[in-house]
């Protein structure tokens, strides 16, 4: 088994009396690129606030790198990148001032690359903090938490306010951190197209509840839409395990379903004497089935 | 083979991408724009150019080595050794099959009959093995 970089077992959060998160149980392993994705308001700044050790929870336990989160010592926050949705910085530093009151605080600190993406993302050193545009902050964001090359980068709605082409740049310096099988991303989105070139694994996230936590591939391979037609007529309503959509008429039924199979398809045909035909679904259909039940 | 062999990927579309990936050599292979001896792109080459995980890339290249049609070459990356039939006459029968039926459903719904369809397909399956066989000859 891979080892797991972070791990949570029965998070519960509530503020006030509002519950947020509902014992969450996850396991990010070590070398993937996790895509937290939810609909605004599913809780996933609060899952990463707990899991950082930002925010108490209510109950569970939470670690990071085998250390409690509430309690974690300085070498492991050292191995740790984050980009929080609303970024704090100090308005009257400049951009390189920022920089290296940023790198001080680490051991080791990698000048090119930042300097690399600083150019990419055309972002001028002398500028003051104070005056750049939200986006150009998000850059800054970005590039001081990937400074110190953490081995768990976990960003908050990363590329909320960044343009399609610094979208792009962002993705590949991603792409980059991927390329290395012992550092571990995580990135909450709602936007399935954030995550479907770099993300090897897909939490969703639903009214506090996870309901899928795995593989990508797994997620679109085993989420099909199935177009079922007989000569009989179907029933109203078709009861199946793992069922998420169905439309039923009268001799066809149009079917969104978890767990497909080959096996599981052979015996729809056999139980309804049917021919089923199986079509792929994005994962922004399979997020809106999901959310749909 | 012309020029270097590129891959094309559609991120959102339903097939996982390592899924698309595979089709591809397979794809080309079959129709000649591949050939044994060829060697693809590596892992970190191909991520960088797509703009996607490289684990995906290594995953589509491991199961392409697993079913024969790539061999890992020392140094130089992955070579392309040649199209494998997979699995026996039965199975692929019905590899077959499940694809076609989607054809019939398709060329059902857009109203053709079946001599039309057979009409359409002899001539593509006859262009094919043309082209494969001259491609021997060289």
């Amino acid at each position: 088994m891979t080892e797991a970089i972070l791990e949570l077992q029965g998070v519960s959060k509530s503020f006030k009396n509002k519950s947020v998160l509902e014992r969450i149980d996850l396991s990010i392993p070590r070398g993937s690129v996790v895509g937290l994705l939810g609909k605004n308001g599913a809780g996933k700044t609060t899952l990463l606030k707990c899991a950082l050790g930002l925010l108490k929870t209510n109950s569970g336990t939470s670690r990071i790198f085998g250390e409690d989160s509430w309690d974690l010592s300085g070498e492991t926050k050292a191995r740790i990148g984050y980009v929080p949705q609303k970024i704090d910085l100090y308005a009257w530093m400049k951009v390189r001032q920022m920089i290296s009151y940023y790198a001080a605080f680490y051991a080791r600190w990698n000048d090119a690359l930042t300097q690399a993406l600083l150019s990419d993302w055309e972002l001028d050193a002398e500028d003051r903090v104070g005056k750049l545009s939200e986006g150009q902050v998000q850059k800054l964001g970005l590039i001081l938490a990937m400074g110190h090359e953490p081995d768990l980068l976990i960003l908050d709605e990363p590329a909320a306010s960044l343009d399609p082409q610094a979208r792009r740049t962002f993705l590949a310096a991603v792409i980059e951190i991927a390329g290395n099988h012992d550092r571990t991303v995580i990135l909450s989105t709602h936007l399935t197209s954030d995550l479907e070139r770099v993300a090897s694994d897909i939490v969703l996230l639903k009214s506090g509840v996870i309901s899928y936590s795995g593989s990508m591939d797994e997620l679109k391979e085993s989420v099909k839409s199935l177009t079922l037609r007989t000569e009989r007529k179907l029933p109203a309503n078709l009861v199946l395990p793992g069922l998420l959509k169905c439309e039923t008429h009268d001799n066809h039924a149009v079917l969104t379903m978890k767990g497909v199979t080959t096996d599981r398809i052979r015996s729809l045909e056999n139980d309804y004497a049917a021919t089923v035909e199986v079509r792929d679904l994005t994962l922004e259909d399979i997020f809106v089935e999901v959310h749909r039940v | 083979m012309d020029g270097k062999f590129r891959f094309h990927v559609y991120p959102s579309a339903g097939a996982p991408i390592y899924r698309q990936l595979m089709e591809q050599v397979k794809f080309q292979l079959a129709s000649g724009r591949l050939a044994p001896g060829d060697v693809l792109p590596s892992v970190r080459d191909t991520a960088q150019e797509l703009e996607i995980n490289p684990m995906t890339v290594s995953k589509a290249y491991s199961l392409l080595e697993r079913e024969g049609v790539l061999a890992r070459d020392r140094g130089q990356g992955m070579r392309v050794v040649g199209p494998v039939a997979k699995g026996g006459i039965k199975e692929r029968r019905e590899e077959l099959k499940t694809l076609l039926k989607d054809v019939v459903v398709k060329a059902h719904q857009l109203d053709f009959d079946t001599d039309e369809v057979i009409g359409l397909l002899k001539p593509m399956l006859i262009e094919l093995e043309k082209k494969n066989s001259s491609q021997e000859d060289k």
